[in-house]
């Protein structure tokens, strides 16, 4: 035992242990709670740093244990899942502290939530660091679980409701792909993700068989990434509170999908094979028209997470499009996404969720003024709503610029006209809230004659969401520097189409 | 040029700071209230004009790390332009400065004017086209402040024709982009001469900066948008940043390179379209700042067509690429001068003595625009009238013609500004500190244009008896035309102005909104039932009796009734069933193989 071999169990347990430590502690020890939480966050990072270190270094961090004879539950740690480790493991710090300040006088049980609130994490770390596809379809199962108590925290009809349409989504969608990893667990035998991919002669010999379990496997994910027509679980879920919201449209759930269908293309079909198969150019259009049906959809929600659910719904679908067009340029410009999408969409989560905490409002058309009101927030919320629309330097830009190039290297220009028209709607819908947030004059109302004064979040609610944003612009802004998202995105394709 | 070098040198930081100090202010000047720092803010263009007057050319900072490839520097074709903006950003501010002193927004509209300034200038030093873009985006997305500053029903209509027109070029400059980036494999724009033709790269780049340059008909927001600003802003506007619209041209078009006689033509035909028609429009407006824009659409007109003969004389492009420089630069001062003196005139009572100073001011102003000889637009004009005659037949021989008449109509709008400016008044007198920047222009407008290196090839020329008649007949055809003009309505007892409408066209596009918005409803139908397709129908069968999952809400609601049940006992026993079905799971295949 030495630490190749012990870090990616350990990454796993610096949440998970917390995570079951928390159920225990009593409902009034807060300060213990915090600590518990805080601390597994901290520890996380720390490890991650050092993951990070190996793998640039080509050190293999591998961790193996015997589940069943023939199958082994395998942790490891590649350039690809280091880059969604290192995101996941960022985000729900900021994430944790967010929840905390943003949680801890609600009257329900907090202990539960922030027990589970772990084990969530537990469960994307582990879909980040699986090796093979059974210990991928174990956490894939986890995180949908574990998620489902977070959803419904309030308790309120609503949230039940929506936490009943996830869980019939999510478990059908867990229920499709489990039938896709038994097949090609019987085709192939244990199937482990390598770099290139990992099926070797069977890509020329059951080529059908290996189509239909490719339409199984990323219809299973396409749940959980909200593609079209299977994202109606995603704008429901908005119920949650703004922390679950914040982790479950960055990091969590939906990530976990797109992170899913990344490594079934790269690191089990292989790009080749895959693209000989003819199932990516189908994977493509579906990504393309859930980015414009999303947004379409957006334009017309007055509510602000539920127009944040619908932009989610199509801007992560860049992760699928930008793996399924192919090509270097197009897959950094998609992988890279992964973590640029996070760091906006989470901080625009969470400015929705101090305005919602401190001012009580919700629909945009109520908006009117905030930016004076809560101009820190409102700072944060800009940069993220300019980020998604593309706007340079922020992050949203390096990623457009990447899938545009790469769907011209490919010679499918048909990828810029979809950028255009999608760079177009979510101008359409995140500027009319930049324009009502900062140009129109609040109304008073009689009773409220304070509707003018400054009145920002709570330290804890504010520092989240102004470090995500700073994250943000710094990704667009140094996206040439070493160990940027992008640079590390590079490595991950340059590994990637050195097979 | 030498070797770029990566340590940072005097001169590469003094570049640097030519955006960044701007920008850093306007960070400034929105965390703190202090007025030292408002008083401060027109100073902060002062490094754009240091570095347009002293460094050498050639002089470049490379940041590797910044973006996707950083370069800034300075070439034979910015450094005018980086000259006459930073000009106009210094004297503009200094007189929002005191024309806003003590008003409560004053801080908020520094706040854009410097963050536009630095998106302004920026584009002006980039040298690939990633700092290109961002400084572009810079510049146009914070000028919407500066649009609907006032905030009334007409600037907030300005900022919505604006913004959209700002975001649909943002969109068609970043697809040119990525097929320029593609083409020359470079993100350098000194490899960019060498382009394909590619009629689809050459129409996004003419119709992406032809929205910010006033190309008819993608004008529409200007005449709305321009008039619309504060003062201080109309004259950035319509001096310096619609000239972000040629300089685009002038980077991202193939230049020099292959001959392209059919873009020349369109370049050529957009340019005197607008040239003419826009002094059309111009006549019949009432508001001097509105008759001032439609005069920016002109004159950018003019330099359209010198940016279409340097696409049929790639030969010649650097003589044509000069005489629109210049023209660009006289054209920037002057309208700056006439928009500051128009805000002057608005705020002086009709009866004080400086009134008459400003309006004699505004008219050498005006007339300098109209070719005056001895003026900036003297020389310019003269310019672009010699390259514009080289080009090949007929549009040589066209253009020859039509020049000098376009100098006729400018005389005429030029009149009809200066006339109703005369009528204009308000309620206060002009502070020391407002007699200052306007000065600055009256200087700017005096002298720069002549000490441009550009034009040293002409200033020998300046003396010629044929130059002044060339010059002079439009002018005096121009008074001529307008005494007869108001000789007829006087006799025919008829207003002038036909009502035209600010924004002309926009009126056919806001017969378009109708049926977009008829569409949208229709959408909004054809989305709510497929809701009820996708999840909805998933739920309820298509609303008829409940189906398996609709009973399976029903159980889980009434799980949520035996509280104990939720949370843990939920999410824990669907675990368990998970966990073994996983386990069956793996003891299938192997049960096969």
């Amino acid at each position: 035992m030495n630490l190749s071999t012990l870090l990616p169990g350990l990454v796993l347990m610096s949440s998970f242990i917390p995570g079951l430590a928390i159920f225990f502690v009593p409902e009034e020890r807060q300060r213990l709670r915090t600590a518990l939480n805080m601390a597994g966050a901290t520890l996380k990072l720390v490890l991650v740093a050092v993951l990070v270190w190996g793998v640039y270094h080509q050190e293999t961090f591998r961790t193996e244990l015997p589940l069943l004879p023939g199958m082994d539950l395998v942790l490891h740690a590649d350039a690809l899942s280091v880059l969604f480790v290192t995101l996941s493991s960022i985000l729900w710090f900021l994430t944790t502290l967010y929840a905390v300040a943003y949680l801890e006088h609600s009257p329900q049980p907090r202990s539960r939530f922030f027990g589970f609130f772990s084990l969530c994490v537990t469960a994307t770390i582990g879909i980040a660091m699986a090796g093979n596809l059974i210990t991928f379809l174990i956490f894939y199962e986890a995180l949908t679980l574990s998620t489902y108590p977070l959803v419904t925290h309030r308790g309120t009809a609503e949230s039940m409701r929506a936490g009943a349409i996830y869980l019939v989504y999510t478990l059908v969608g867990g229920a499709i792909l489990m039938v896709g990893v038994a097949w090609l667990a019987v085709l192939a035998g244990s199937v482990e993700f390598v770099e290139g991919g990992s099926l070797g002669l069977l890509s020329q010999t059951a080529v059908s068989e290996l189509r239909v379990i490719f339409v199984l496997l990323v219809g299973g994910l396409g749940v959980k990434a909200a593609l079209v027509p299977v994202h109606g679980w995603l704008p429901a879920a908005m119920v949650a509170p703004a922390p679950v919201s914040a982790l479950l449209h960055a990091v969590a759930v939906v990530k976990a999908g797109a992170f899913g269908i990344v490594r079934v293309i790269y690191d089990v079909y292989g790009i080749g094979p895959a693209r000989e198969m003819g199932v990516l150019d189908p994977l493509a259009w579906l990504a393309a028209a859930t980015i414009i049906y999303g947004s379409l959809r957006a334009l017309r929600q007055d509510e602000l997470k539920k127009r944040l659910a619908y932009s989610t719904v199509s801007q992560v679908s860049y992760i699928a499009l930008g793996c399924a067009v192919g090509g270097p340029v197009a897959t950094l410009g998609g992988i890279v996404h992964l973590v640029h999408q996070g760091l906006m969409k989470i901080t625009l989560f969470f400015c929705a969720g101090n305005i919602a905490e401190t001012l009580g409002l919700h629909r945009i058309s109520e908006l009117k003024g905030v930016g004076r009101r809560m101009p820190l927030t409102m700072a944060a919320f800009t940069l993220g709503a300019l980020g998604m629309i593309g706007v340079p330097p922020l992050a949203g830009f390096v990623s457009k610029w990447h899938l545009g190039s790469g769907g011209l290297a490919t010679g499918q220009g048909w990828v810029v006209l979809v950028l255009a028209v999608s760079s177009l709607l979510n101008a359409a819908y995140f500027l009319p809230i930049l324009h009502t947030a900062w140009f129109k004059t609040p109304e008073v109302s009689p009773e409220d004659g304070l509707a003018r004064r400054w009145r920002e979040a709570h330290w804890m609610l504010l520092l989240p969401p102004l470090v995500t944003a700073l994250l943000a612009v710094l990704a667009g802004f140094l996206a040439n520097a070493p160990f940027s998202p992008l640079g590390w995105s590079q490595l991950i394709v340059f590994r990637e189409y050195r097979h | 040029m030498g070797n770029p070098s990566s340590i940072i040198s005097q001169d590469a930081f003094l570049l640097l700071l030519v955006p960044g100090l701007p920008f850093a202010w306007a960070l400034l000047l929105a965390a703190s209230r202090r007025e030292m720092l408002q008083f401060l803010a027109p100073w902060v263009a002062l490094p754009g004009l240091l570095v347009a007057l002293l460094l050498p050319a050639g002089t470049i900072v490379d940041l590797p790390w910044v973006m996707l490839q950083t370069r800034m520097g300075l070439d034979s074709s910015n450094r005018v332009f980086l000259l006459f903006t930073s000009l106009l950003w210094l004297l503009s501010t200094m007189d929002a400065w005191e024309s806003m002193a003590g008003k409560p927004k004053l801080r908020e509209f520094l706040f854009f004017m410097l963050l536009s300034m630095s998106g302004n200038l920026g584009l002006i030093v980039a040298q690939d086209l990633f700092t290109f873009y961002l400084a572009f985006a810079l510049m146009s997305f914070s000028s919407y402040g500066l649009v609907v500053h006032y905030r009334n029903e007409e600037s907030l209509r300005a900022g919505r024709v604006y913004m959209v027109l700002v975001v649909v070029g943002e969109i068609l400059i970043f697809t040119s982009l990525l097929m320029v980036h593609q083409t020359a494999g470079s993100a350098l724009l000194s490899d960019f001469s060498e382009v394909a033709k590619d009629p689809w790269i050459l129409g996004l780049v003419f119709a992406g900066f032809g929205i910010k340059a006033g190309a008819i008909p993608l004008h529409v927001w200007l005449p709305l948008a321009h008039p619309a600003a504060p003062t201080p802003a109309s004259a950035v506007l319509s001096g310096a940043m619609i000239k972000a619209g040629l300089l685009g041209w002038m980077r991202f078009l193939p230049l020099g390179g292959h001959a392209l006689p059919e873009w020349g033509a369109l370049f050529i035909g957009a340019g005197l379209l607008a040239a003419f028609g826009a002094v059309g429009i111009g006549l019949t407006q009432r508001n001097v700042k509105t008759i001032l824009a439609y005069s920016s659409i002109s004159q950018m007109g003019l330099m359209t067509v010198g940016v279409g003969v340097a696409l049929m004389l790639p030969d010649k492009f650097p003589q044509s690429m000069a005489a629109v420089t210049v023209y660009a630069c006289h054209h920037g001062l002057t309208k700056g001068s006439l928009f500051l003196g128009a805000g002057l005139v608005q705020s002086v009572q009709r009866d004080s003595r400086h009134r008459a100073w400003v309006l004699a001011g505004m008219g050498v102003t005006a007339l300098a625009l109209a070719g005056l000889p001895m003026t900036g637009g003297f020389l310019a004009k003269g310019l672009l009238k010699d390259v514009a005659g080289a080009a090949p037949q007929p549009w040589g021989g066209l253009l020859s013609a039509l020049l000098p008449v376009s100098a006729w109509a400018s005389t005429l709008l030029m009149v009809r500004f200066l006339f109703l400016a005369s009528r204009v008044s308000g309620s206060g007198g002009v502070s020391t500190g407002r007699w200052l920047p306007y000065i600055g222009t009256l200087a700017c407008v005096a002298m720069v244009t002549w000490l441009l290196p550009e034009a040293a090839s002409w200033r020998g020329h300046a003396l010629e008896a044929d130059r002044w008649w060339m010059a002079t007949w439009p002018l005096a055809m121009g008074f001529l035309t307008a005494l007869a003009l108001v000789a007829l309505l006087r006799k025919t007892g008829k207003s002038f102005a036909v009502a035209v409408p600010p924004g002309d066209i926009l009126v056919v596009g806001a017969i378009l909104v109708k049926p977009l918005k008829s569409a949208m409803t229709l959408m909004t139908s054809v989305e709510s039932s497929l809701d009820r397709g996708v999840s909805v129908c998933f739920w309820n069968r298509c609303g008829r009796g409940p189906g398996a999952p609709a009973l399976l809400a029903e159980r889980l609601r009434l799980l949520r009734a035996e509280s104990i049940l939720l949370g843990f006992t939920v999410a824990g026993s669907l675990f368990l069933f998970v966990l073994v079905a996983l386990f069956l799971l793996m003891w299938w295949p192997g049960a096969f193989g």
